[in-house]
């Protein structure tokens, strides 16, 4: 499991998402990228019900195709302190998930996904991925992961030099948020990481009312 | 008062003790002592057991005198003292008495001292019989039982010395070994091992295991300490019966050969005869017979695979051996030698091994183990889970592993292809070393030292070979690094060009006479650059020309010196004979003829007359370049 850095593609007012990603695809396919299948990034929300007693927590169950075989579930409790509990499970988590329906509730409405194409151009792995949230198109997430090293701080120079010769300006000097607190960019890099990013996205797409 | 006496006033000293003086002065005093008071203090300064009866009197006079005058001086009377002072007294004249009668006793003369006769006490008989015999008793009771524990111990030790061992006993040990049952007055064992080690190979081996009655002797039983010194002279009273098929020693033998003759010849000495296999104890021939069933279903699983993989020359099974060859010209040959015990108790050997390879056969032990933990499945966590999947496919979900992960997990090579790939690796090793080892005692003036890194797998070796030339390494050195896989070698040359060989030995030793040759080259220029002298042609790819080796490559240079008047141009091939020849820029010998008439054309120089090689001093190449390109170079002053 390399680095991988998520980055928002904003999308410009006179054109569509899926132009968009078009574009981009045309870009990375110039450098030289084989097309390697497909990816999906998906995302779904249950909130606890009034039983459970106190503020209402959410879980948040993502699945990656990257990893088949695991599934990741977040739980965010408000309460004082406010915490998230990430864990890493197998499949069958998301059967004791529908079993505890009567207890966390899903919200269909707000289930995301982040679908699109892989690429793989020497030691990265590119994935251009749109995003919806109910067949309602949010915006556009690149991921790029670099297979080899797997401390961020050792290879965000590389990387930020490889997203801004297809990216352009979009790509800021400065590492992303996300690896800017609690010294992530020394750690050891989990596929949690990668699920984390995409819930911060997923979050802040959903801030942004309607597109 | 009377004119003889003087009346001497006592009174007690004015000035009192100072207890402390304060910040400004002022005095305190401490209270003086009372009379009690200072009668008490001198009384306690008396020593009792230090002074003699005359200075105790006088002392007691002191006293006297002192209570007599406080009694005079002062009013309080001393009556507590009083007492202590009359028993004292008493006590002073009764010692003293008695101290005078001794020492007159002693003299002898006026007092003797007599025996006082004391009335005989009236005897009791009875109640000191009756004692005596208590007493006798209970002594007697202690060494009883302490003559009886010994006597049981000892017949305890004789019986585990001479007499077999308990039956039940024996039994007991094999049970924590072996599964035991009763079946119909016979007990019968198990000594497969397939349901406990995943292993699929269903072959039922039981043994019977009954009472020996008859010839105690012969049968042994396994030692109580696992000390292998200790003589095992215990008989055991278990006879095991082990099936026709699982008796006698087996194990597998590996070795190569080569195209149909063996590869090495045998010159082992054993015994014409056949010899007996000594009586063991139970334990260790039920671990053999086992053994022997490891082996056949080694062997099948092996011949199974043989029969099932495609290869460009397929594998051949023949009897009990596995003939699988590995490159073209070589075998590798597995069989099953069974040792089987004949009728009348005597063995017969099976037809010598020629070396028989012992890594290899470690190697196809381990991969059946491999194979049957594999098949090994885990109970799932948690139980609702399904039960199937092996327990690296079970962790995959909290892992989080990803596609490639379970793509490797997918791939999986069989054993005989594991060993097939292992056993290339040894020949391709062994061949590269064998010409290394060659090309190093061969080549002198450039010196190859060879480095075989430590970390290696069983398909994967790392040697480093380093060109240099003695004296002169820190000028230049060559080196290569070569990878040595399975069937093919990567060679990975200074300049970063990698080349992957074959296994045929001689691209190596090709490969090796290049690099040396260029080495010769480059070493000479980097010599020549440090000492001024520069160099304006190379080629390092001359070919091999008419000679009839076809092995290495010859390379060349010309040198030019730091003024310009002087060239050396040299040739070096791959036998590392080097053509060296020198030219002088003014033509020494030019002659205006008939077309070219003008002087200026002596600078063209250009007719290289050859060094007699063998004749200059040096120890190796650079060192006659070295003296070769300082006697060369003139100076300015010429």
């Amino acid at each position: 499991m390399g680095v991988t850095i998520l980055l928002s593609y904003p999308v410009p007012e006179n054109k569509t998402g899926p132009q968009t990603a078009e574009l981009l695809i045309k870009r990375i396919g110039a450098l030289g990228a084989v097309q390697s299948g497909q990816f999906l990034v998906d995302c779904e929300t249950f909130s606890s019900g009034p039983t459970m007693g106190g503020p209402p927590r959410t879980v948040h169950v993502l699945h990656n195709s990257e990893q088949p075989a695991a599934v990741f579930a977040l739980l965010e409790s408000p309460g004082p302190p406010p915490k998230t509990v990430p864990l890493v499970a197998d499949g069958l988590f998301d059967l004791l998930m529908l079993k505890m329906s009567s207890i966390y509730a899903s919200k269909k409405q707000t289930r995301m996904e982040a679908r699109g194409t892989r690429f793989e151009i020497a030691d990265f792995l590119v994935k251009i991925g749109t995003v919806t949230m109910s067949s309602n198109f949010k915006g556009v997430l690149v991921e790029v992961e670099y297979r080899p090293c797997f401390i961020a701080g050792n290879c965000w120079e590389l990387m930020r030099e490889f997203m801004q010769s297809f990216l352009g300006s979009v790509v800021q000097n400065t590492p992303p948020p996300y690896f800017q607190v609690h010294n992530r960019l020394n750690d050891v890099y989990q596929p949690l990481d990668t699920i984390q990013q995409y819930l911060d996205h997923f979050a802040s797409y959903r801030k942004v009312a309607g597109l | 008062m009377s004119a003889n006496s003087t009346s001497i006033a006592m009174e007690a000293p004015v000035e009192m003790q100072i207890q402390e003086i304060a910040f400004d002065g002022q005095e305190t005093y401490a209270p003086s002592l009372s009379m009690s008071e200072n009668l008490t203090k001198l009384a306690q300064k008396i020593d009792f057991a230090k002074c003699g009866p005359e200075e105790v009197n006088k002392e007691i006079t002191e006293i006297n005198r002192n209570e007599d005058e406080a009694e005079q001086s002062t009013a309080p009377p001393i009556w507590p003292w009083d007492s202590v002072r009359n028993k004292l007294r008493n006590a002073l004249t009764e010692v003293s008495v008695l101290a005078d009668l001794l020492t007159i006793a002693k003299g002898k003369k006026y007092v003797v001292l007599d025996p006082v006769p004391h009335d005989p006490p009236e005897l009791k008989p009875m109640v000191m019989v009756y004692a005596r015999k208590k007493s006798f008793a209970g002594a007697a009771s202690v060494l009883l039982s302490g003559a009886e524990r010994l006597k049981n111990s000892l017949a305890e030790a004789q019986k585990n010395r001479t007499t077999t061992a308990d039956f039940h006993i024996e039994l007991l040990r094999l049970r924590q070994n072996f599964r035991l049952k009763k079946v119909n007055n016979t007990i019968i064992g198990d000594l497969s091992y397939f349901r406990s080690s995943g292993s699929k190979h269903i072959h039922s081996g039981t043994f019977e295991v009954t009472k020996s009655e008859e010839e105690p002797d012969k049968l042994l039983s396994p030692p109580c300490s696992p000390n292998p010194n200790s003589a095992n002279k215990l008989t055991s009273a278990l006879r095991v019966t082990v099936p026709g098929e699982l008796q006698g020693i087996a194990s597998i033998k590996v070795y190569f050969q080569k195209d149909q003759d063996s590869l090495y010849s045998s010159n082992l000495n054993t015994p014409d005869t056949a010899f007996s296999i000594p009586e063991i104890d139970w334990q260790r021939k039920l671990e053999v017979a086992q053994n022997v069933l490891f082996c056949k279903e080694m062997f099948n699983q092996l011949a199974k695979e043989a029969v099932q993989l495609q290869s460009p020359i397929p594998h051949v099974v023949v009897g009990n051996q596995i003939i699988a060859s590995i490159f073209p010209g070589v075998q590798l040959v597995i069989c099953l030698s069974h040792m089987e015990m004949s009728t009348d108790g005597k063995a017969s050997l099976p037809p010598p091994i020629p070396r028989h390879d012992q890594v290899l056969e470690h190697t196809l032990h381990q991969l059946l183990r491999e194979l049957h933990e594999k098949k090994n499945y885990p109970l799932p966590h948690p139980a609702s889970a399904p039960l199937g999947p092996s327990r690296k496919r079970s962790c995959a979900g909290p892992y989080a592993m990803d596609r490639e992960e379970f793509v490797e997990m997918t791939e999986s090579q069989t054993m005989l292809e594991q060993v097939i790939q292992q056993a290339q690796h040894t020949q391709l090793r062994d061949r590269t070393l064998c010409i290394l080892d060659k090309l190093a005692t061969q080549y002198k003036d450039p010196l190859i030292s060879v480095h075989w890194l430590w970390l290696n797998s069983p398909t994967y070796a790392c040697i480093k070979v380093t060109i240099f030339a003695q004296g002169y390494d820190e000028i230049y050195r060559n080196l290569v690094i070569i990878h040595v896989y399975d069937t093919y070698l990567k060679c990975i040359s200074r300049d970063g060009k990698v080349v992957h060989l074959s296994y045929e030995s001689m691209e190596l030793k090709n490969y090796i006479l290049c690099q040396i040759c260029r080495h010769q080259i480059m070493a000479v220029q980097y010599l020549a650059k440090s000492m001024g002298w520069q160099c304006v042609a190379n080629s390092f790819n001359l070919g091999s020309g008419t000679l009839i080796e076809t092995f290495g490559n010859a390379s060349s240079c010309i040198l030019v010196s730091p003024v310009g008047d002087r060239l050396i141009s040299i040739h070096c091939d791959q036998n590392s004979r080097v053509q060296v020849s020198v030219a002088q820029t003014p033509r020494k010998d030019f002659f205006p003829g008939q077309l070219v008439k003008e002087r200026k054309w002596e600078n063209l120089g250009n007719s290289f007359k050859e060094v007699q090689w063998e004749k200059m001093i040096g120890k190796n190449f650079l060192s006659k370049m070295e003296l070769l390109m300082t006697s060369l170079t003139s100076s300015w002053m010429q």
